[in-house]
């Protein structure tokens, strides 16, 4: 049946997400710059061949400059405020002395090949686990993956929901209104810069405000948070289980830190603590009484790609443990590889099993307008 | 229609339950965060950073949100935390570049002040993590800031309700100067034990390092100068200078825009006549 | 059967915006809600599913019966299998992304079982005549696909009732008769109860069976909808006309209309325009070959338009036909691809308003944008003014004065925002032209206003020219065209279709024909003149309005 599974679908939203978050963690356990291209590499080649055409596909690029950004700001301040650390000496920049309160902190001075290569291999470690969560963000359309979350949590998925689809309208309403400002004579003397400042957030602020009551009242209307007939004693219940849960918790924490206090306080009581609030979550969870148009199915191919991220985690962490020399390069030599490392950051690769995303049509032509234009014409 | 002018009302209450859960799961949170503090061993045993804190904490904002939004979350006020979460998710976007300058309080406090208590939780909550999945801030840590912005909104909730006009945004400033320090403060001591390791009683007495078993005013001591010196003086300064001129500066506009959504967001008792 | 009984509602210490309501609609009936802006026709709507109050505040009492039974004290979510609702804007109402899963939306939150959500998603798309659009993206649908994936998403639930407001206010007229054909299908062929409210009567009257006018009291006259606007303060040009010449019964349709007028007005003169002055070469705008590109879409192509100084010139054309698009570089901050503008700057000489810093360009040419509420960011009307006053140096009271002039009284302490449609655009244009542009465009001013709110716009437009400005206005709406412009500019896919007197190209085109012309014929536009040349038959008529 392998050939059901690999038509063309979007992937489960969960299992992109375990392959960025593997990525992200070998990412983390190391600051080789080889390592750390070639996972940004892997990534890239993934995105670019298992995307959709939708907009959220598109931030990826975002994501790569945001990562170059990322990089050149850790270099620029390791170089404006690093402090003397290092001896091989690149060049000599003044220093400026900061009164004493400023702890510890300078202004430039003498730039090392360690504090330089040192920022620039840290802000790549950063950037490439940025680029992993840009990849998951390209990869999974974000309403999908919150309505993998608990039913018990609908109601918070739904105001993410909503804060997802807000972000792209935010940028759209800024320019908007900044266009609009340009419109008005602007205020001239004191104060101009804040009111600049306020002209944009006031006009964008009542703006999202407005849509997000638009869209709260569309959603009222059809039905949304109807209450599943959860009825008082269900609703006890629930409550019950939650203060339960979380006294539990609350002691259970207690018992691990007062080592003087009976042991049945520590794990015990955490255990009982965790599993009443999972069961309040649960008996939350009930009142949700929705259903799901269509289903994101879980076959195969979301096992390999999950599985070849949290692989390659995996061999990343244990070549941070065997070969630190290699993991955590000094700054003052040139980084190298090994077959380990090498495996770990390709093995992502194997996600281009995953079946090609359908096409959407985002941007077909509108429909014919000849007939118009003849009438007009007419 | 009247112009109605809402001063005392909060938009969102918190019901007595969900008020119960809030106070339990605070304390729980409290003592996972300040449970260098806390902790009780006996001189001379080595003492592991309790790592199942990290795993605990997100159950118990789940349990949190979710008794928040079965509550007292209805859709108007969902669409509203969503739009605030997201303008606070991108204000910190764009801060995250520049040193010190941190916007997410800002608008946390003025809508925990407009909203009330709950909401201001939710709001914290969410938009830190919101805020984490768009800029991969998504860490061992975030289940923490979660729960310290949590707090910020929260406290911004339960400000007295008849302060107004100008000594409330004078109100405002104060609380978002403590807020900023308070919040740099209690995550750095979630970090302390994590980033300068845990010292062997006897042996580590002279360093920053936190020393179980030591009396406690001695460990506030070595934590106040560590906090001192790492990020009091300079970025939770930044942080709190940010927040206090844009609460100064766009309060009162943002305040009346919030209010504005929350009058019409208001519910009103609907009698019948038959 | 879905009755309101009693209905009374107040915003706080305010008079009751709605008092004693009775309503009644009938299965497989269509119910038009008419009245004034402002008199709390979206009030009424929002009754039904129990948006009003929940969600804007204030006190309701007397009760909301389906089938005798009373839901008055549910939420509205608990109400969404029997009243469906559609609100002014569908795009602000769309929870997901694609046309299926907007449709399963409502369902999912019924819990129904997943086979049925999908015969009823198939079944909807087919009834709403958008089954090829199904896995389309709903922001790259057209104005009427959406109204109509909007109105769908609440027909899959099954709902007894159908709820619009203003379904076809911001359509162009082809997407307006799109959506009222499915309305008219759904009413007749699935007896659909529908309860909608519309201020551009012309388009919907012919379809009501009943009319409930909201007399602006509180309280309504439900009834024929003949008999209701013979004395309705709003009504659509074909009833004026006939209320005008006693014609009786009152026609509701252009064909009746049309029969009716055969007798008495057949013999009228064709009217003719009072020649227009020569444009004075450098008065106005005058712009040549404008194009705009956006990535690879050429939104306008080579365009060349003059406005003259002193006229107004109407802009009309499908959604996304490059109009926008056309204003704003004419303005000059959208970045032209190719061509030349030329207005008189700041110092009296011609100048390419691109070229001018923004500060500028505001004492060059005018615009109000579409969404006009972007111009406002302070918290009271006196506030924006005298910003604007301050920000053009002018007299403090500047923009105060000419906001008067438009509408009377406005409270200066009020929110901006909470001022009606009409008021706020007043102020959008009065802060505008604090500036004393020479040259005013306004994209689509016409947008929820209402009959009296339009004429003032159209009485301020032609104060404007009278005053040696060059006007252009962006609109869909046919009526207020033809009331109001002496020249008209018709484009389409980004090019200039015709270009002329507003008497010749409005009635060449049948889309954009308004009623007077479509019954009488020959270029008449306006009920005031057909009225003033069947008093007068023998005297010419002319194109000045009387």
């Amino acid at each position: 049946m392998a050939s059901v599974s690999r038509l063309s679908r979007e992937l489960h939203p969960l299992a992109w997400w375990g392959w960025a978050v593997g990525l992200a963690t070998a990412a983390s356990t190391t600051t080789n710059p080889l390592v750390l291209l070639l996972i940004v590499a892997t990534a890239s080649v993934v995105v670019l061949a298992r995307r959709t055409d939708q907009p959220w596909a598109r931030v990826f690029r975002l994501y790569l400059l945001f990562g170059v950004v990322i990089v050149v700001v850790r270099v620029f301040f390791r170089l404006l405020v690093g402090g003397a650390y290092g001896t091989t000496v690149l060049v000599e920049l003044p220093e400026i002395p900061l009164p004493d309160w400023v702890l510890g902190i300078r202004l430039l001075g003498p730039v090392t090949q360690e504090a330089l290569l040192g920022g620039l291999y840290d802000g790549m470690r950063l950037a490439t686990i940025i680029i992993c969560v840009g990849a998951a963000n390209a990869l999974v359309n974000p309403k999908r993956l919150l309505a993998c979350l608990p039913a018990a949590l609908y109601e918070v998925c739904t105001a993410l929901v909503v804060a997802v689809t807000v972000v792209p309208q935010l940028a759209d309403s800024v320019r908007r209104v900044r266009a609009a400002q340009r419109l008005r004579p602007s205020p001239q003397g004191r104060g101009r810069r804040h009111q600049r400042l306020r002209r944009v957030l006031v006009p964008v602020l009542e703006d999202a405000l407005d849509r997000s009551l638009a869209l709260a009242a569309g959603m009222d209307v059809r039905g949304y948070g109807r209450s599943g007939g959860l009825g008082r004693r269900q609703r006890l219940l629930t409550g019950a289980l939650m203060l339960g849960g979380l006294l539990g918790i609350a002691t259970g924490v207690y018992g691990v830190l007062d080592t003087t206090a009976p042991r049945w306080l520590a794990a015990p009581m955490l255990v009982v603590g965790v599993a009443l609030a999972v069961a309040g979550l649960l008996s939350a969870g009930r009142r949700v009484g929705r259903t799901r148009y269509r289903r994101d199915p879980w076959r195969w191919p979301e096992w390999v790609v999950v599985a070849s991220g949290i692989a390659t985690a995996g061999l990343l962490t244990r070549v941070a443990r065997d070969q630190p020399l290699l993991a955590l390069p000094s700054p003052l030599e040139v980084p190298t590889l090994s077959v380990l490392a090498l495996l770990g950051a390709l093995l992502p690769l194997v996600a281009l099993v995953a079946p090609a995303p359908p096409l959407v049509r985002t941007a077909t032509p509108a429909p014919p307008s000849t007939s118009t234009r003849e009438k007009v014409d007419a | 229609m009247s112009e109605v002018r809402t001063r005392a009302a909060v938009a969102v209450p918190v019901g007595r339950r969900s008020a119960l859960v809030l106070a339990v799961a605070s304390v729980a949170g409290l003592m996972m965060l300040v449970w260098p503090l806390l902790v009780q061993v006996e001189a001379g045993t080595r003492v592991q950073p309790p790592f199942v804190f990290l795993a605990l904490m997100p159950v118990v904002l789940a349990v949190v949100l979710a008794e928040l939004s079965e509550g007292g979350l209805d859709s108007r006020a969902l669409a509203i935390l969503g739009v605030l979460v997201a303008i606070n998710a991108v204000l910190r976007g764009m801060g995250a570049g520049v040193a010190g300058i941190e916007l997410v309080f800002f608008l946390l406090i003025l809508g925990g002040r407009v909203f009330g208590a709950g909401f201001g939780f939710a709001l914290g909550c969410l938009s830190l993590f919101a805020s984490a999945l768009l800029t991969a801030g998504v860490g061992p840590w975030m289940p923490y800031q979660m729960l310290v912005a949590a707090w910020v909104g929260m406290g911004a909730g339960l400000l007295p309700r008849r302060v107004s006009g100008r000594a409330e945004i004078v109100m405002l400033v104060a609380y978002g100067v403590l807020a900023a320090y308070a919040y740099g403060m209690f995550l750095n001591l979630q970090g302390w034990p994590y980033l300068l390791g845990i010292g062997i009683p006897g042996v580590d007495g002279d360093g920053l390092m936190f020393v179980p078993g030591d009396p406690l005013l001695e460990n506030l001591r070595r934590f106040g100068v560590y906090t001192l010196v790492t990020s009091t003086s300079s970025w939770d300064t930044g942080r709190a200078l940010t927040n206090a001129v844009a609460i100064a500066l766009l309060g009162p506009a943002v305040l009346t825009s919030l209010r504005r959504a929350a009058r019409r967001a208001r519910v009103v008792r609907v009698p019948v006549d038959d | 059967m879905i009755e309101l009984r009693g209905i009374t509602l107040t915003y706080d210490d305010g008079p009751p915006v709605l008092s004693g309501v009775d309503l009644a609609v009938d299965e497989g009936e269509l119910v038009l809600v008419a009245g004034r802006t402002g008199v709390g026709k979206s009030t009424l709507l929002g009754v039904l599913p129990g948006l009003v109050p929940r969600f804007t505040g204030g006190t309701l009492t007397g009760d909301v019966l389906v089938d005798g039974r009373s839901v008055i004290e549910l939420p509205p979510r608990e109400r969404a299998h029997l009243v469906g609702y559609v609100g002014q804007d569908p795009v602000a109402g769309f929870v997901t992304d694609t046309v299926a899963d907007e449709l399963a939306y409502g369902m999912e939150q019924l819990g129904l079982p997943p086979a049925t959500m999908r015969r009823r998603v198939e079944e909807t798309l087919d009834l709403l005549g958008i089954a090829d659009l199904r896995d389309r993206d709903l922001r790259t649908l057209s104005g009427g696909q959406q109204q109509r994936v909007a109105i769908g998403a609440v027909l899959a639930v099954h709902p007894r009732l159908l709820v619009l407001d203003e379904p076809t206010s911001a359509l162009d007229p082809t997407a307006a008769e799109e959506v009222l054909a499915t309305l008219t299908r759904l009413v007749h062929d699935v007896g659909l109860s529908v309860l909608l409210a519309e201020h551009r009567l012309e388009r919907v009257v012919p379809f009501a069976d009943r009319i409930c006018l909201l007399t602006g009291d509180g309280g309504v006259h439900v009834g024929d909808p003949a008999d209701v606007l013979r004395t309705s303060p709003v009504a659509p040009p074909i009833v004026e006309l006939g209320r005008a010449l006693g014609w009786e019964p009152l026609p509701l349709t252009v064909r009746e209309a049309r029969r009716r007028a055969r007798p008495t007005l057949s013999a009228l003169r064709p009217p003719v325009d009072v020649p227009e002055p020569p444009a004075e070469p450098d008065h106005g705008l005058s712009a040549s070959r404008v194009t705009v590109v956006h990535g690879r879409h050429v939104a306008v192509r080579e365009v060349d338009l003059d406005l003259p100084a002193g006229s107004v010139t109407a802009l009309m054309g499908r959604n996304g036909a490059g109009k926008s698009s056309l204003i704003w570089a004419l303005q000059g901050s959208r970045r032209r691809y190719a061509g030349t503008v030329a207005v008189t700057g700041p110092r009296g000489d011609r100048v390419d308003p691109a070229r001018l810093s923004a500060d500028e360009r505001v004492r060059a040419v005018g615009l109000v944008p579409q969404s006009a509420a972007d111009l406002l960011y302070l918290e009271t009307v006196d506030d924006e003014c005298a910003a604007a006053d301050a920000g053009s140096v002018r007299e403090p009271g500047t923009c105060r004065a000419l906001l008067a002039r438009m509408v009377p009284d406005v409270d200066g302490t009020l929110h901006p925002r909470d001022l009606s449609e009409g008021q706020r655009l007043a102020l959008v244009l009065a802060i505008v032209l604090v500036a004393e542009p020479p040259v005013v465009l306004l994209d689509e001013p016409t947008r929820g206003l209402d009959y009296p709110a339009k004429e003032a716009l159209a009485v301020t437009l032609a104060d404007l020219a009278a005053r040696g400005r060059a006007v252009l206005v962006a609109s869909h709406d046919v009526e207020f065209v033809a009331r109001v412009a002496g020249r008209v500019v018709v484009m389409a896919e980004g090019e200039v279709l015709s270009a002329g007197p507003v008497r010749r190209v409005l009635a060449e085109s049948p889309s954009f024909a308004p009623q007077v012309s479509k019954i009488v014929g020959g270029g008449w536009l306006r009920v005031d003149e057909v009225v003033a040349a069947a008093a007068a038959p023998d005297r010419p008529a002319t194109g000045e309005a009387s």
